[in-house]
């Protein structure tokens, strides 16, 4: 008794079975298909279920006798089997069996059960999340008439032989070699449309190039375009986004750079000779820093190359849902068409509608390149782009202002957020609260120049005071006007971002949103590169796993760092309501701090856990020296659901400060001093 | 017409980089294992290299300088302390290494033997 069988997984098993069991039964032809999505299996339905009737002719009914083959066909996603009835090919000319197993079927593999090279490229094809259908010539009556018939087609009599797409292949070296050299997946994935692309993605960002790069790597044909409108004032980069050219990259080096300034003050009480007064080139920094970016906007066009991406340095703008035209720096046109678009644009800042601001103020587009010192410098805004930057030019020795209009850092925990202004106060950036600027005007040319800044406080006071820079950090807004989305059908939402479904997909099926443009997405760069890679991994190698946007870690790059992951304790308190709340805490200060005279309880730890759950930490808050790094580890054990407890049976590493974190035994509600102890 | 300029050893190199600087011209180097009596390279990725490297010159800005570099013998590049290792202005990690003076833009090894790579850095300039 031989037997077709089918490998399904999740949801679709039941239906199969319902239909399939008990139905049929015969002898001959064993099939076996390996499928992965519900898509797929859809696909198995209607069109290989249907042919028993239409190839093989009738089959008898069956009963005991389904045979389940090999657990090499198990869905490695722990789905379950699916037998279907067996078919008979008896009777039917091998020629005819072997011409419509390869016609009707993208993967067809003639095979023999016991063969481990065929064995070998089942695992490979299923390791690749490819469906395929083998043939076992071992396990039908008719099986070497079929392998004679197969010699005389495809030149070759022994097993594996494998035809794609109805092409031959050949046997189980030519499939692995075509793998190694990158040339399996896109035989199979070959498009089946007329469009240019199979995919084009807007915006060369870290989502664009991750999700382009990902894509490519499966076999399918992509374009980015990545074009930079100049800031106002003509500040422009290279590929890469934000993050790389105008946002995480330079940022933290200019960061660093400040760092080092303190720990050179440092540096003395650990006896070096340190002199009193060193100084700082403003320009050497900026320089080294792009040099450093301009080899990783080199690096990624080298990549794309490498994958086989095309880069258009051009700005796209949608025509009709399939169609773009791109328009380059010397204003050529092209039209280009794409069976599915990835919109990764990202956000621009944002600048505030009054005199003056576009003329004379810049934004973090330009700080990072600024060719000269910026000097006494007001910062309009308490984003974090905002007090980040304060923080590196006050700590690099300039005179700096944040002007803010209400709280620090909307979004964060509000206690941290006041405990970094606090020290941001005490070492030497100046705050002006409850203000917003009303006019700029320029009295000074020069570089740089001198401006004028009139603000309003809420009480209706007017301030105005002199600054040689202005940055505004006041927000950023999507970049999703004017690139046509209105001609593809996209959605927006209120706030300019695309709206999406599970799975990043827009309102128009074919176009997807990743990053800063995707409503109710997370603005960080990791997060892009996650969507990117994994809807790539969805729509072209059939994997199910989903973009993950809870308990995102992530860390503000002030003087003192600030690392969080999960919720605020505001939002941990509108969540699960204060009487479930417990929030652990203390202040700390690092070793590194005591020899260097540092302030002793600056830097704070804190947990907020909820007490209904065992304790769960839903919260991970620290401001201190490293925070990035120490935020990142302790992300896992909130991602994995680590109560309190699991943190207090956790041994610390000494002396270092993440292990504040196996020690918190003070809660808030007790009212306890959380001073900083010595060890 | 770019100029093309063969010199031998990092010394040779620095005169020719020096000279050629101020005139302010593009300067694109190909690093080469140095080749023999027989004019054939120790180095067989050179070998592949050069004459793509060479064949997409004509992508480069017509007043371009390509300096073609032989690094010198086998074991003396295979020194971890070779000069054209250590020096700032190279810091080779691999020959062949084609680049561009003053830019991030590089490619070393078979990227140099990539048709489209290479002409993608000529044109960068």
């Amino acid at each position: 008794m031989r037997s077709i069988v089918v490998v399904a997984v999740g949801g679709v098993t039941s239906r199969l079975t319902q239909h399939i069991i008990p139905r049929y039964c015969t002898t001959t032809t064993q099939y076996s298909r390996h499928i992965h999505t519900s898509r797929a299996s859809v696909w198995a339905s209607r069109s290989y279920f249907r042919r028993p009737t239409s190839i093989y002719g009738t089959v008898g009914v069956c009963g005991s006798n389904v045979k389940v083959v090999g657990s090499s066909l198990e869905s490695s996603k722990g789905g379950s089997f699916v037998s279907m009835a067996p078919i008979t090919t008896d009777n039917i000319n091998p020629g005819e069996v072997v011409d419509k197993s390869i016609a009707q079927n993208k993967v067809m593999i003639f095979s023999k059960s016991s063969c481990p090279f065929c064995l070998k490229i089942k695992g490979l094809l299923k390791s690749l999340n490819v469906e395929y259908v083998a043939l076992e010539l071992d396990q039908i009556k008719n099986g070497a008439e079929i392998q004679n018939a197969l010699l005389e087609k495809s030149g070759q009599r022994t097993v594996p032989n494998v035809y794609i797409n109805g092409e031959h292949v050949g046997g189980a070296d030519k499939t692995f070699s075509l793998h190694t050299q990158g040339e399996l997946l896109p035989l199979i994935n070959k498009s089946t449309h007329n469009y240019d692309y199979d995919m084009v993605v807007i915006g060369g960002g870290s989502g664009g190039l991750a999700a382009s790069k990902e894509t490519a790597n499966l076999g399918m044909k992509v374009a980015v375009c990545d074009f930079v409108t100049p800031t106002p004032k003509g500040t422009t980069w290279g590929l890469g986004g934000t993050c790389v050219n105008v946002g995480c990259i330079p940022k933290k080096l200019m960061h660093q750079s400040a760092i080092l300034g303190g720990e050179l003050k440092d540096s003395r009480e650990y006896g070096w000779d340190t002199p009193e007064t060193v100084t700082h080139d403003w320009g050497r920094m900026v320089e080294a820093i792009q040099n450093h970016i301009g080899s990783l906007n080199w690096g990624y066009r080298v990549a794309l190359r490498e994958k086989k991406v095309d880069y258009l340095n051009a700005y796209a703008t949608f025509t009709d849902p399939h169609t773009i035209k791109t328009v380059d720096r010397r204003g050529k046109e092209k039209i280009i068409t794409s069976d599915k678009f990835l919109v990764a644009t990202g956000g621009r800042p944002r600048y505030p509608d009054i005199p003056g601001a576009k003329e004379h103020t810049i934004t973090s587009d330009d700080i990072f390149s600024l060719p000269y010192a910026p000097g006494k410098t007001l910062l309009v805004g308490a984003s974090y782009i905002s007090l980040e930057c304060a923080g590196f030019l006050a700590g690099l020795g300039y005179d700096t202002t944040v002007m803010v209009r209400s709280i620090l850092l909307r979004g964060f925990d509000q206690q941290i957020a006041e405990k970094i202004g606090a020290y941001m106060e005490q070492h030497g950036v100046k705050f002006i609260r409850g203000a917003v600027p009303t006019s700029i005007e320029k009295i000074e040319e020069g570089t740089p120049g001198k401006l004028r800044v009139t603000a309003k406080t809420t009480d209706g006071e007017e301030v105005v005071d002199e600054y040689n820079t202005v940055v505004v950090a006041i927000g950023r807004d999507p970049c999703t006007s004017g690139i046509g989305l209105e001609n593809a059908g996209v959605d927006l939402a209120k706030n300019g971002k695309v709206v999406v479904e599970k799975g990043e997909q827009s309102s128009v099926p074919h176009i997807y949103a990743i990053g800063d443009v995707m409503e109710g997405g997370l603005e960080l760069t990791p997060v892009a590169i996650q969507a990117g890679r994994l809807l790539a991994r969805r729509l072209y190698r059939k994997d199910s796993l989903q973009t993950d946007y809870v308990n995102v870690p992530t860390t503000v790059f002030t003087p003192l760092e600030y690392g969080c992951c999960g919720l605020s304790e505001e939002a941990a308190i509108d969540k699960y309501g204060e009487d479930d709340i417990e929030v652990y805490h203390s202040s700390y200060q690092p070793l590194e701090f005591t020899v260097a005279h540092r302030p002793e309880n600056d830097c704070y730890a804190k947990l907020v856990c909820v007490k209904s759950e065992n304790e769960k930490v839903v919260g991970f808050h620290i401001l201190g020296p490293n925070a990035g790094e120490i935020t990142q580890g302790f992300s896992i054990g909130l991602k994995l659901g680590a109560t309190k407890a699991d943190f207090d049976n956790l041994i610390g590493i000494h002396p270092t400060t993440a292990e504040i974190f196996t020690t918190l035994n003070i809660t808030k509600r007790s009212g306890k001093d959380v001073s900083a102890q010595g060890c | 017409m770019v100029e093309t300029v063969t010199v031998e050893g990092f010394d040779a190199f620095v005169e020719k980089l020096e000279s050629n600087k101020s005139s302010g011209k593009p300067i694109f180097v190909l690093f080469s294992g140095s080749k023999d009596a027989n004019g054939k390279s120790w180095c067989p990725d050179c070998v592949v290299a050069e004459p793509v490297v060479k064949g997409a010159l004509t992508k480069a800005p017509q007043d371009a300088v390509f300096l073609y570099v032989g690094v010198g013998g086998r074991d003396f590049w295979k020194d971890s302390k070779c000069v054209f290792r250590t020096d700032p202005r190279t810091k080779l990690k691999t020959v062949p290494t084609l680049m561009k003076v003053g830019g991030p833009q590089r490619l070393e090894e078979e990227q140099c033997a990539k048709a489209d790579m290479v002409e993608m850095l000529f044109e960068d300039a």
